[in-house]
């Protein structure tokens, strides 16, 4: 009855074994590259949402801003080419600083008004990358990128399966230290601002520098993974790739998946992304191979049902699993819980602080 | 002299007055309870001592000051801070992009090495030719616009309930305000935090000092679990408590930062009468810790029962003080409140 199996090793066991059994195809490494990158970008969205529960509707900005600041960095039209490494770190670290300057006059915003500065900062963030030519190159995106080198071994962008435990080596660093701060004393604050946050301030935690840090930590963590997405590329692609949909689509895998919950996240990235990069490949395929003449139908292409899946998924679980695939679960909780007692309400004094 | 001072409170919401002037004294190490009819503005007087409002006048004094943030040298340096980093910004967001193309493009060629200084006095030059209406009048503004935010930012924040509380006074809920996903002793580690060191690095990199800290912290909010009688279901999910229970949680929390002062938001509220003996009794073992108690209550066996003196409000005025005797025998005080209930 005590320890139950733990679903965040589960799922690095799986996945660190998953390559051997399955054919190693092309399809295969694609779909789960993708799908460790936005388990990292869906990790940082869980701190910001799931455990400190402020609503940010703009992740994908994020992303963009850890994907341009790895590529500046790094790319060999520019002079700093610091390398792979230094690269990922100091985007990190430029994601964290930008959590900072958007949370810094926006975090005493409650619920859906930081939600909406959020997707307007998604909006803003795009349009500047689209604009500051000089800079960011437009449209064309930033690229070549390099490669990553361990102790003088470089991985190739062929070498999928190589690439396959890096970013699974990375997302599992990046899970550890989540956890961590989790079970800390800054994980608790968090937690006890998105459970109640009057209640939290009244014991003595500071919500503006709580939330900011959270803010910022979860800015980091989505910066890596869109730094990530860019080395994987080698390329950061159109700055179209981080619109509002891929914000949305973190937003999914983190309700999905659970909110809050850190191995609900890992699952949440595997069906969302793996449903969009496995599912509608071969779905694709499939159709393709069935093709008789003129299949220019727009619903015959599964790519298109894309949207609808995501909102089928989503309508799914808030009806039959509200919490999450993976609920998150309380430290040291073992067995089965009591059942919830209904909470007798004294009629005389349910008001709220202003009686 | 008295631990809490509270002179002259009036709060005011709109044209509605809920408190009115309200003063009297906590004393070291007593119970003082504080009743009056529903809508006497007995929990408002709680936030405004607590911090959850800021009077509309009137102070608090606890042990004989003000608890509040004053200006220093931190906050102008921080002022300062927002408003270069302001400057800077604004400066940058306007002119980034010629500067780039002169200090990076003009002088980087593949396979040679860059010249970092000339690159560097190149965008200095171009930076200095912006003419006034696109650099330094914009730049001031927004060095301005940053430097007078983080001030009036402050200006609301001066008296925070985060403030109040690491002070030394905690305070529960009427409608009980626990972390119902978190275990029993989650919450009681969180009425600690102001009380723990650790800092993020230390936590994230598993530092020795973290360690220590989680073993000295738990077996405290073990201790204090086991205080109010909940050490059985440490780990249980606070929101799985049944009613009582939860009052009982809520105050272990409250203790849990080692508050001199104790604001007990109607305690007994919903409880059953063998379940207010025990918390008439945990009260009194509280005040044996040292703490001192104030509290809110409507059940009069228990106010008569524990406490040292009453205050009575009624329309948010202050009708009488005095020990339970005292009160029991005050005729406007009878009258407003005490006559209207069946207990007496």
């Amino acid at each position: 009855m005590r320890a139950r199996a733990n679903p965040i090793l589960i799922f690095f066991a799986v996945a660190a074994a998953l390559p051997m059994f399955f054919g190693a195809t092309g399809l295969f490494y694609d779909a789960f590259q993708s799908i460790f990158v936005f388990a990292l970008v869906g990790l940082g969205l869980n701190i910001i949402t799931g455990f400190t529960g402020m609503l940010n509707l703009g992740m994908a900005a994020f992303m963009a801003i850890g994907a341009y600041a790895f590529a500046i960095l790094t790319c060999d039209i520019y002079p700093f080419q610091i390398g792979f490494w230094w690269g990922l770190l100091l985007s990190g670290a430029i994601g964290a600083l930008a959590g900072f300057l958007i949370g810094a006059p926006t975090l005493g915003l409650s619920g859906d008004y930081l939600a909406i500065v959020t997707m307007g900062f998604g909006e803003i963030t795009l349009d500047v990358l689209k604009n500051l030519e000089a800079i960011t190159k437009g449209t064309q995106g930033i690229n070549p990128l390099p490669r990553p080198t361990i102790g003088g071994w470089t991985i190739e962008l062929q070498d999928e399966r190589s690439w396959y435990y890096l970013l699974l080596l990375i997302l599992a660093v990046a899970v550890l230290c989540v956890r961590r701060l989790e079970r800390s004393r800054t994980g608790r604050a968090w937690l006890s601002i998105r459970e109640d946050a009057l209640a939290s301030q009244c014991m003595g935690i500071p919500p503006k520098r709580t939330r900011m840090i959270a803010f910022a930590t979860g800015s980091a963590v989505a910066a890596i993974g869109g730094a990530l997405f860019a080395a994987l590329l080698s390329s950061t692609g159109e700055p179209n790739s981080y619109d509002f949909q891929v914000s949305i689509l973190a937003l999914c895998i983190i309700i999905v998946g659970g909110m809050g919950s850190v191995a609900g996240t890992l699952v949440g990235a595997v069906v969302m992304v793996g449903m969009n990069a496995i599912v509608l490949v071969k779905l694709a395929d499939w159709f393709g191979s069935r093709e008789h003449g003129a299949s220019s139908n727009v619903l015959a292409s599964p790519n298109n049902w894309k949207y609808l899946i995501f909102g089928l998924a989503l309508i799914l679980v808030v009806r039959l699993k509200p919490e999450g695939l993976v609920p998150p679960r309380l430290e040291g909780e073992s067995g089965a819980q009591p059942p919830t007692s209904p909470t007798p309400r004294s009629g005389a004094s349910a008001g709220g602080a202003g009686a | 002299m008295s631990l809490l001072e509270v002179r002259d409170i009036t709060m005011r919401f709109g044209g509605l007055t809920a408190v009115d002037g309200v003063t009297f004294d906590l004393r070291q190490g007593e119970i003082l309870a504080v009743i009056g009819p529903n809508g006497a503005g007995k929990t408002t007087l709680f936030n405004a001592i607590t911090g959850v409002y800021e009077p509309t006048q009137g102070s608090v004094k606890f042990r004989g000051s003000q608890v509040r943030r004053n200006p220093d040298l931190k906050l102008a340096l921080r002022a300062a801070a927002v408003g270069i980093l302001g400057a800077i910004s604004t400066f940058v967001a306007l002119n980034a992009q010629p500067i780039w193309t002169a200090a990076i493009d003009a002088n980087y060629l593949l396979d040679k090495p860059f010249p970092w200084s000339k690159a560097f006095m190149d965008g200095w030059t171009t930076a200095r030719a912006v003419p006034l209406v696109w650099g330094i009048i914009p730049a001031v503004v927004g060095g301005i616009i940053g430097a007078a935010t983080v001030l009036a930012l402050w200006q609301h924040l001066r008296r925070t309930p985060d403030l109040i509380a690491r002070a030394g006074l905690a305070r529960t809920f009427q409608n009980i305000r626990l972390f119902t996903d978190l275990s029993l002793i989650e919450n009681v580690l969180v009425g600690m935090d102001s009380r723990l060191q650790c800092g993020y690095w230390t936590n994230l990199l598993r530092l020795p000092a973290f360690a220590r800290e989680r073993s000295r912290s738990t077996a405290e909010a073990m201790e204090l679990l086991a205080f109010v009688e909940l050490a059985d279901r440490a780990h249980a999910a606070a929101g799985s408590l049944p009613y009582g229970h939860r009052r009982r949680l809520e105050i272990a929390r409250a203790l849990a930062s080692k508050p001199a002062v104790l604001l007990l938001d109607e305690p007994a509220a919903g409880m059953n009468p063998s379940e207010v003996t025990s918390l008439m009794q945990l009260i009194r073992r509280v005040r044996d810790r040292g703490v001192t108690v104030i509290l809110i209550e409507h059940h009069m066996k228990l106010v008569m029962g524990i406490s040292d003196r009453i205050v009575v409000l009624q329309y948010g005025r202050k009708i009488g003080e005095g020990t339970p005797q005292e009160i029991q025998a005050d005729r406007r005080c009878i009258e407003a409140y005490l006559g209207a209930e069946d207990e007496l």
